[in-house]
């Protein structure tokens, strides 16, 4: 039933969807312990074509699915 | 040979050592023979909550190093002659662990103890990686709260991957203490609720404790809660206690206390 004074703050939720992300992140950054090497090894190459300013490298899920997302900034 | 508990939890503050001290009174107010050890070298808190403070004359790192005899070093409790408390050393720091000590000690332990109970330190530095690295189980102690269920997710994952047991090929259990729950506040939506959690952080529930501001007038006296069995924390310990010493105790659920009038009013509404 909804009355006035049951007007809730449900901050909760919040703490509920965001631990959630903060714990998933952490464990992609876990489970990548080859991030760095990666990283220095595509500058290597990309550096041979063209100049490169930085190399983001981000794991993305979509449910069953994983990839890398690779996003080279030019210089 | 015992079993070997780490009670973790990541984070400091969340009530770990007021848990083990608990846990291991109510193993042994069942009869059982069981021993809690202080990891936290150099933090040694856990004689304090159980009111041994003045009878600690020799540490864990001198019975590790055979300065001391085991026998010399237990400390008997004052409430139960089934349990036995082995301090943490407080002057030297956490490079005194060793691996091949530690699991001398644990094994000279489990052969006198059914329980072994380990108070890991608080964080995940090598002070916690050697509690852990030699237990066939962990009890993690989270509070309803963002800070302590992300840390103790990172705890597991260490327990995960560098626990002797994983290395071997097992599993290590992996139990959950909800601590300081506070019901009005899950009930209004305002504290994650046990499931929330469990949901999170996805291991075995072996416990839910209520706030309850007579777990500080207890440590005041080093007089563990679990004594005071009208006490909302010393119960919920006991009972935590018998599921650990094989007792089917179903979960019971934190309820609202001395709710008012008008709140009595506003929960039939809601």
């Amino acid at each position: 039933m909804i009355f006035p004074w049951n007007k809730k703050k449900e901050s909760a939720n919040i703490a509920r969807d965001r631990l959630r992300i903060a714990i998933m992140t952490d464990k992609t950054d876990e489970n990548l312990p080859f991030l760095a090497d990666l990283k220095k090894d595509i500058i290597e190459v990309v550096k041979k074509y063209t100049e490169v300013r930085d190399i983001d490298i981000k794991k993305e899920s979509d449910g069953e699915f994983e990839a890398l997302s690779i996003d080279v900034h030019l210089g | 040979m015992g079993m070997i508990i780490a009670i973790i939890s990541g984070k400091g503050g969340v009530g770990k050592t007021t848990a083990t001290a608990n846990i291991g009174l109510g193993i042994a107010l069942n009869n059982r023979r069981c021993v809690v050890v202080d990891f936290d070298i150099g933090q040694r808190n856990l004689d304090m909550i159980l009111g041994l403070e003045n009878r600690v004359v020799y540490d864990m790192i001198q019975v590790m190093d055979n300065e001391a005899s085991l026998r010399q070093a237990l400390i008997k409790s004052k409430v139960s002659d089934n349990l036995y408390f082995l301090a943490a050393s407080q002057t030297k720091d956490k490079s005194a662990l060793e691996s091949s000590k530690i699991k001398q000690l644990i094994e000279n332990l489990s052969n006198e103890f059914e329980y072994v109970i380990l108070d890991a330190p608080a964080g995940i530095e090598s002070g916690y990686e050697h509690t852990i690295e030699f237990a066939d189980s962990a009890i993690v102690v989270v509070n309803p709260e963002v800070s302590s269920i992300r840390d103790s997710d990172r705890a597991i994952g260490i327990l995960d991957s560098k626990s002797q047991k994983v290395k071997d090929g097992f599993d290590v259990d992996k139990y959950l203490i909800i601590n300081r729950i506070i019901p009005e506040m899950v009930e209004s939506g305002e504290m994650l609720s046990s499931d929330d959690i469990l949901e999170i952080l996805n291991i075995k529930l072996l416990g839910k404790v209520a706030e309850d501001k007579s777990v500080i007038d207890a440590s005041n006296q080093g007089i563990p809660i679990i004594l005071n069995s009208k006490s909302i924390a010393g119960s919920a310990y006991q009972r935590i206690a018998d599921r650990l010493c094989g007792d089917n105790v179903p979960i019971e659920e934190p309820k609202i206390q001395n709710r008012g009038f008008v709140g009595k009013l506003k929960g039939m509404f809601s």
